[in-house]
């Protein structure tokens, strides 16, 4: 008899890079929680746990090592299991451990956390795959959810269309990469001992910041950019460095407006706004106007194709294909120091609302978002909303707190009210 | 409910100190709540470290590989001459450096290094023994790896004792290599033309005095460690 032929995936662009990169000091992990109005019963969420990821078969998958690439295969082992949250968040994965898992489920008092790998999806394609988590699990404490308004229905069949390599359908002719700034100011501080990871959160009311931002002409995305920038450029100055570097942001733009997809894998590409400090001050409605100016440059359809589509060549490149997994691992390691760590000062991802039907919102409290540890010791800086509450995290390893500090003291002069969470 | 009076920002009723400045929290209407439970959970999770005697048997075997396919290898190839024992002895070698510190915990760096060295003088004698040179190993390479057995780890026990700051420390390196170079050109003069001739060590042992004075400057002087300090980022 023959034996059933054990199914395998290609792996696309963005999940080579970070499952070739990921080691112990670094965590291409990112974290999503909802706080209840009610404390949760990790038994129902067990549940909803079994029966929402057979229908996400992309969040059920295990790394693999070929002798030229990594690639996904479904994981048949027993699990995931919820587990009782812990103080230090997004632990680096390891391949062989926890039974090949790459999706992590935890509980503390009323808060639910997903922890994802990234080589699986973007925060967008794991927001969905929260949500209808998150139904099923109100579904099994007897609320009644029904599919639609963006919860998928557990009882259909996973469509193709979600496990689709979306950067390989839109990919075009030509490949330019965004122009990059040199190397950025990199705002190092001291790392902890491993494993320590420092989480700070800052609430605001959406409405209060979406005025704030408004009054400037911009978007809260583009309010917050320019805050945090201005913060960096004041820290190095304070540095007194021999010559001021550029003051880069990698700020990850979710390609799904521009590109119609169902896809639950990533397509995210970065975009970088950066100042150069030694031209002169900047006031910070220069700042603003001056990524409010670039991002409606930048984030446009023409160049985020060209700047997808290298990304997708440099994986089909006939001579990167034939090199080994084994050198590949340090080339992509040395690539992304250089294009991903050296040009940036800081990261601030925004994954935006988190939109639920009207017969959730009652359980919800708030949402929250924290990314993992970065390969150097500089805080992470991610932001979601969910109904007026908006919630800011700086996380990283990081022992200092300044840039946070500024980040918030900034806004409470600028009249806003912030109410601060950490885990130090 | 309490606010930072530095930062501004409302804290956690249960906040002895704020997160962002550590400023501690004095509120005489609203003393931190100690029950109340924190907002994240305390638990530290231990994280298991990667399995180092896994990587010790993995280096172990790969060494062991390379010394048995040589020696396999020396049964076909140039038989007349045993070439593959100076590759089992560099195995043998490369094994002292990277195994007993994957197997014991906490080695002392100053044990390591004399082992690391010890067993750099011995793999010399092995390459002595099999050309039947045991006059220049006893008078040449057994003297200098003494010398090197000697001044490496004492200067890092120096070091690691006595918390020497980094300009301090690159003083007693400086110091060390011209030490070392003038003992070297001493046991190869003694070797080679039966007495000391100092040449090329004194050129070595001046640099290191050269730089290491301005180190000593700096250290000596607060302005101008403190100028070193801010400009390097130390």
């Amino acid at each position: 008899m023959e034996k059933p032929r054990r199914p395998w995936y290609r792996m696309d662009n963005a999940s080579f890079m970070y499952s070739s990169i990921q080691r112990e000091e670094f965590s291409a992990i990112y974290r999503f929680s909802a706080v209840l109005t009610e404390r949760v019963d990790p038994v129902l969420l067990q549940a909803a746990v079994d029966r929402t990821l057979p229908r996400f078969p992309g969040f059920a998958m295990k790394i693999c090592r070929g002798f030229f690439w990594y690639y996904f295969e479904p994981n048949t082992a027993p699990g995931p299991y919820v587990k009782e949250d812990t103080a230090d968040p997004c632990r680096p994965v390891r391949f062989n451990e926890d039974s090949g898992w790459l999706v992590r489920f935890y509980y503390y008092r009323s808060r639910i956390s997903l922890e994802v790998f990234h080589a699986l999806a973007d925060g967008a394609g794991s927001l969905t795959f929260f949500k209808a988590l998150l139904a099923e699990y109100l579904r099994q404490r007897g609320a009644a959810i029904p599919p639609g308004e963006g919860v998928i229905d557990l009882d259909e069949p996973p469509r193709p269309e979600e496990r689709e390599d979306a950067y390989l359908r839109y990919a075009g002719k030509a490949a330019r990469a965004i122009p990059r700034v040199p190397k950025a100011y990199q705002n190092r501080g001291t790392p902890e001992p491993f494993y320590t990871f420092h989480v700070t959160m800052g609430f605001l009311s959406v409405q209060e910041l979406r005025g704030k931002a408004r009054s400037y002409g911009a978007s809260i995305t583009e309010y917050l950019a320019a805050v945090l920038m201005l913060q960096l450029i004041e820290k190095q100055k304070r540095e007194r460095p021999i010559r001021e570097k550029p003051v880069t942001l990698a700020v990850p733009v979710n390609l799904r407006p521009f590109f119609p997809t169902e896809t639950l894998r990533n397509f995210i590409i970065t975009v970088q706004p950066s100042v150069d400090p030694t031209l002169g001050d900047y006031s910070f409605e220069q700042l603003i106007s001056l990524i409010h100016s670039y991002m409606h440059l930048t984030a446009e359809p023409v160049k985020l194709r060209a700047a997808m589509t290298r990304g997708v060549r440099l994986l089909l490149n006939p001579f990167l294909v034939l090199i080994p997994r084994v050198l590949k691992n340090p080339i992509m390691l040395l690539s992304y120091h250089l294009t991903g760590v050296e040009p940036y000062s800081a990261v601030l991802t925004n994954p935006g609302r988190f939109v639920v039907p009207e017969c959730m919102r009652p359980y919800i409290e708030h949402m929250e978002v924290v990314q993992g540890q970065a390969t150097v010791a500089r805080p992470h800086v991610s932001t979601i909303s969910y109904g007026d509450t908006f919630e800011i995290t700086f996380s990283g390893v990081q022992k200092e707190t300044e840039l946070e500090r500024e980040f918030f003291r900034f806004l409470v002069r600028d009249g806003l009210h912030v109410r601060i969470e950490s885990n130090r | 409910m309490s606010y930072c009076v530095n930062c501004g920002v409302e804290l956690n009723p249960g906040a002895i100190a704020c997160p962002l400045c550590s400023t501690p929290v004095v509120n005489p209407n609203c003393h931190p709540d100690a029950a109340e439970p924190g907002f994240f959970p305390s638990r530290k999770e231990e994280v298991a470290p990667v399995s180092r005697r896994e990587a010790a048997l993995l280096l172990s075997s790969m060494l062991l590989s390379v010394a048995i396919c040589c020696g396999l290898l020396n049964l076909v190839f140039y038989s007349h001459i045993w070439w593959s024992f100076f590759i089992g002895g560099a195995m043998a070698m490369l094994w002292v450096w990277f195994v007993p510190p994957l197997l014991i915990k906490g080695m002392f760096i100053w044990v390591r290094l004399t082992l690391d060295v010890l067993a750099v003088g011995a793999y010399v004698c092995l390459i002595a023994v099999a050309l039947d040179g045991m006059d220049w190993f006893l008078a040449l390479a057994l003297p200098i790896n003494v010398a090197a057995v000697v001044i490496i780890p004492v200067l890092y026990w120096i070091i690691r004792t006595r918390r020497c700051s980094l300009l301090v420390s690159a003083v007693l390196v400086l110091m060390a290599i011209g030490l070392f170079s003038m003992l070297t050109e001493y046991i190869c003069d003694r070797y080679l033309i039966g007495e000391w001739t100092p040449g090329w060590a004194l050129v070595v042992l001046a640099s290191c005095v050269g730089l290491s004075i301005p180190l000593i400057i700096v250290r000596r002087v607060p302005s101008l460690r403190e100028e070193a300090r801010r400009r390097f980022h130390m």
